[in-house]
């Protein structure tokens, strides 16, 4: 019954912890407290029960739990039972005993115990499981090895020389394991071996005067090993020993003077002996004189110095070492030093020789250096070890200096900056047009440019003087009539700069073959801008008026329209610009079309020049070589009401009157009608004959170095010839010439020709050079050359 | 060639010497000092000695050593016969006369070796690399020699 509750107590544990857990017997259990991975609720009486129950022992826990055990039941099974449910620990193995047996290079180790003793003899048939674990002496890391239920066990991973510790501990069935026995350690001892070779690191000479030799020391297998050092010298059969061991420390060998010679090689040689045997390095050749390393250089000093030019320098001194007998010459030594800003990584090294100062120019004020000096003997031996470091920092007082002269100029500078913008600001824009002066535009008296810009004619015309179309008073003076003869396209009206007047009219005749296509309604009319005219054509600076004919296409057009209040106006209108009434003009793309411009003043002024007198040479326009001038001014003309009006400087009142207007007060200029009269005047060489128009009216005037008697005057115009050929006739009015053609001068290459062509056609009296000459001008009255026809 | 210039050159060096020591102590005909005299022979042997260290440089360049090679018994200088001081302090206590009997042995070798006659065989057997070496090494103690004696003859110097 007890049992049953026992067993069911631990079964029902095992319900409680639940399938799948593990069911410990946790440290320190106690009886049959079974821990449970989960933490189960026990039921609370169970709990108490067994807590009860576990402090005591066998027997009276077994009549606690009113097990009957009848007395002739073995007891010790019970308890046995009792223990072994309990979970006794036994108790830990005990004489356990370590051998080694080395055999054949295999060093093994024999480890041997006995069991715990039991207070109960009688379980000794148990059987108990046992574990070994070892580790060496030094090291942490125990290793565990599993015996089974023997009592010895032989291990063999054993290292030579290593001191072991060794345990053992034991385990009942399902017990516990038993405290580790015990320790026990063992060593198994080495191999006995004859030591390795050493071996000579180096031997160094500090001043030239002694030396010293290291080796490095042969393994041993920990048995002692003592090392001799013995050498030869060149030449010399005999082998000494090391003189002095201690000198430099472990592992040396120190010659003193005495023992060392120069020039002379060594035979240098170690040997380590042990108890085994002994082995000896390889032989070491020495010659003192190539192993000096001496020691670095000492004091070393700076010392601030001012050169003459008050430029700082600093010089560096130092003393050899003391050790070195320099002074004697036995040893010279090399310097070499080096140097590097405190927070640079490269050194510069630089090779000083055989001083013991230098001087250093090239170091930045302000900056910290580090120097370091090592030396070495010449020609043979090893550079010494660097010397301590070294700080250098310059005194940057001068620097001061710099900075507060800088500071002085940029103040300097400020100021004047702060003067400057603010006399630009006050009087910026004196300044401005004093430096850039404005450039001028073109004006035009009379004109603002701004009427222009808005495109009121009205307001421009009236700018431009036109009060009233036709033109009044002080446009009557200018009529005249340009009639260009022009037989070169090359030659190009100058401008005339000399024109004062706003008014230089251009006239711009555009007639094709079509009469009445020039006028301004003519759809062929292209829009002309009146824009100033910078090629306002001046053919009067040569005194001459020149037929001038403009490319077509390029006319560049005196501004100066007249505006007529005619068709001429409306073509202004119906162009919508301020083109030039009649002025404006077709530009044919044909270069046959040919404006005439002139400017009536400068003509007028060189006429005026060139006559002398008051006449009034008409100045004929060219004409293109469509047509006849006749025609052409007739068409030209013809529909215009007005005649152009060339206005002139009134400084010309006398008989400019080239104003055709004279005569015809308000008729057009070449009125046809009117226009009979045609001067030829002399065609010169160069030039193409102009053709004046004679004014009848005007003749009182504008008679013009007619040479009386020689009134033959051709002034009409019959037909034009091969464009350039003007045939004129003879008036008949004025003179009973006969009617006949006379080609005009041609071209302008052989108007000689063309003047004798004249006289003898008219079988005139050869031209009197005399005459020509008298004129002085270059318009000579046709008829002093002309053939009498009479 | 080189075992030539090697030898004319030491003799030279030993040459002068030996004028230094003995002759006479008046420097009237010369604006030159003692001092500088030295100076200029031992410029001049310092030169010797670096043209023989850069001519065994080359020749150990080409022909590396073998290891037992430096420790060769068969190397042995014709000159050692010479008895030379072997450190700082025996050629600081050798007599200046006894300077004399050093240039002496050499003036010996230089006649003999004027005449044409084989001077000692020795030198004659020995290899190229062997005088080379020999003649670094003597070079070297010529130049020493001259420093602890320039010390020395200057009594201003505390040598």
């Amino acid at each position: 019954m007890g049992w049953s509750w026992l067993w069911g107590l631990w079964l029902g544990k095992a319900e409680l912890c639940g399938a799948g857990d593990q069911l410990n017997w946790g440290p320190g259990t106690q009886f049959w407290t079974p821990h449970c991975k989960k933490d189960t609720e026990v039921p609370e009486h169970d709990r108490r029960r067994v807590a009860e129950l576990e402090h005591k022992s066998s027997e009276e826990w077994l009549r606690e739990m009113g097990v009957f055990i009848p007395e002739k039941r073995p007891r010790g099974h019970l308890i046995t039972l009792y223990n072994s449910l309990k979970g006794v620990q036994p108790d830990a193995p005990v004489n356990l005993s370590l051998e080694t047996n080395t055999s054949a290079n295999v060093s093994c180790l024999w480890a041997k115990w006995s069991p715990p003793p039991l207070a109960d003899a009688s379980f000794n048939s148990h059987v108990y499981h046992y574990e070994l674990r070892l580790k060496p002496e030094e090291k942490e890391e125990w290793e565990i090895v599993s015996v089974g239920m023997q009592t010895h066990y032989k291990v063999t991973s054993l290292q030579a020389g290593v001191k072991y510790i060794v345990q053992v501990r034991c385990m009942l069935d399902l017990g516990e394991w038993s405290e580790w026995s015990s320790e026990r350690t063992i060593q198994i001892s080495k191999e006995q071996l004859p030591p390795e070779k050493p071996r000579i690191i180096k031997c160094r000479s500090p001043e030239k005067e002694t030396f010293t030799c290291w080796w490095k020391p042969a393994l041993d297998g920990g048995l002692l090993t003592n090392h001799t050092l013995l050498y030869s010298k060149e030449g010399e059969e005999k082998v000494y020993e090391c003189p002095d061991y201690k000198t430099a420390g472990p592992n040396s060998c120190y010659f003193d003077k005495k023992h060392t010679s120069f020039w002379t090689i060594y035979n240098i040689t170690v040997m380590a002996t042990n108890e085994m045997g002994s082995n000896v390095s390889d032989p070491h050749y020495v010659d003192v004189t190539y192993i000096v390393q001496p020691d670095p250089p000492v004091n070393i000093t700076l010392e601030l110095k001012k050169s003459i030019k008050r430029k700082p320098y600093l010089v560096l001194t130092w003393s050899p070492p003391p050790l070195a007998d320099v002074r004697s010459g036995w040893l010279t030594l090399e310097y070499e030093l080096r140097l590097k800003p405190e927070e640079g990584e490269e050194w510069e090294t630089i090779f000083v020789g055989q001083q013991t100062q230098y001087k250093m120019f090239s170091l930045n004020p302000g900056k910290r250096y580090i120097v370091q000096i090592h030396c070495k003997p010449d020609h043979h031996g090893l550079w010494s070890e660097w010397s301590p470091e070294m700080y250098i920092e310059i005194p940057a007082d001068f620097r001061v200096k710099d900075m507060v002269v800088w500071i002085i100029v940029g103040v300097l500078s400020s100021l004047i900056c702060l003067i400057m913008s603010w006399i630009m600001i006050m009087k910026g824009y004196r300044m401005m047009a004093f430096i850039l002066p404005p450039v001028p535009g073109p004006k035009i008296k009379g004109i603002d440019t701004h009427l222009l810009e808005t495109g009121k004619s009205e307001e421009l015309l009236s700018a431009l003087g036109c009060h009233g179309f036709p033109p009044t008073s002080d446009c009557e003076e200018l009529l005249i009539e340009y009639l260009e003869v022009e037989d070169s396209e090359d030659q190009q009206l100058m401008p005339s700069h000399d024109t004062p007047s706003k008014n230089t009219k251009i006239v711009l005749k555009e007639t094709d073959n079509d009469s009445g296509r020039g006028s301004c309604d003519s759809p062929s009319l292209l829009p002309v801008k009146c824009r100033e005219s910078h090629s306002l054509p001046s053919t009067l600076q040569t005194q001459d008026v020149r037929a001038k004919e403009k490319k077509g296409g390029k006319g560049s057009w005196e501004t100066q329209c007249m505006a007529s209040e005619q068709k001429t106006l409306s073509c202004n209108n119906s162009e919508g610009m301020k083109s030039c009434t009649w002025l404006a003009a077709k530009l044919p793309s044909n270069q046959a079309a040919m404006f005439a411009y002139h400017s009536t003043v400068e003509a007028f002024k060189i006429t005026l020049n060139t006559t002398n007198v008051n006449t009034s040479p008409v100045l004929v326009g060219n004409e293109e070589n469509h047509q006849s001038l006749y025609p052409l001014a007739e068409t030209v003309y013809d529909d215009m009401e007005k005649i152009s009006e060339m206005e002139y400087s009134r400084t010309d009142q006398t008989t400019a009157q080239v104003r055709q207007n004279q005569h015809n007060d308000k008729s057009p200029f070449l009125n046809p009608k009117l226009m009979d009269y045609v001067e030829v005047h002399k065609v010169r060489q160069d030039e193409e004959p102009t053709l004046f128009l004679k004014h009848k009216e005007n003749s009182g005037k504008t008679k013009k170095c007619t040479v009386p008697g020689t009134s033959k005057e051709y002034t009409k115009v019959s037909t034009v010839v091969d464009h350039h050929i003007l045939v004129l006739l003879p008036d008949h009015g004025a003179q009973n010439t006969p009617v006949s053609q006379e080609p005009v001068a041609e071209t302008s290459q052989n108007p000689q020709q063309s003047q004798a062509e004249k006289n003898t056609s008219y079988s005139t009296t050869a031209p009197s050079d005399s005459r020509r000459d008298t004129s002085g001008s270059d318009y000579m009255d046709p008829s002093s050359f002309m053939p009498s026809f009479k | 060639m080189a075992r030539a210039a090697g030898r004319a050159g030491a003799v030279a060096a030993l040459a002068l010497l030996w004028l230094l020591v003995s002759a006479p102590g008046d420097a009237g005909c010369h604006p030159l000092t003692v001092a500088d005299l030295f100076d200029r022979v031992i410029r001049h042997s310092g030169r010797i000695h670096s043209l023989s260290t850069a001519l065994y440089a080359e020749l150990e360049k080409h022909f590396p050593p073998r290891d037992n090679e430096l420790g060769r018994p068969v190397r042995k200088c014709h000159t050692s016969g010479m008895l030379t001081p072997n450190g700082k302090e025996y050629a600081q206590k050798i007599p200046m006369q006894s300077m004399g009997i050093i240039s002496n042995s050499l003036n010996g070798m230089a006649s003999s070796e004027g005449t044409g006659l084989s001077m000692s065989n020795e030198a004659n057997m020995m290899s190229d690399s062997d005088f080379i070496h020999c003649f670094r090494r003597d070079s070297n103690k010529v130049q020493s020699y001259l420093k602890i004696l320039k010390c020395r003859i200057m009594p201003e110097n505390s040598c």
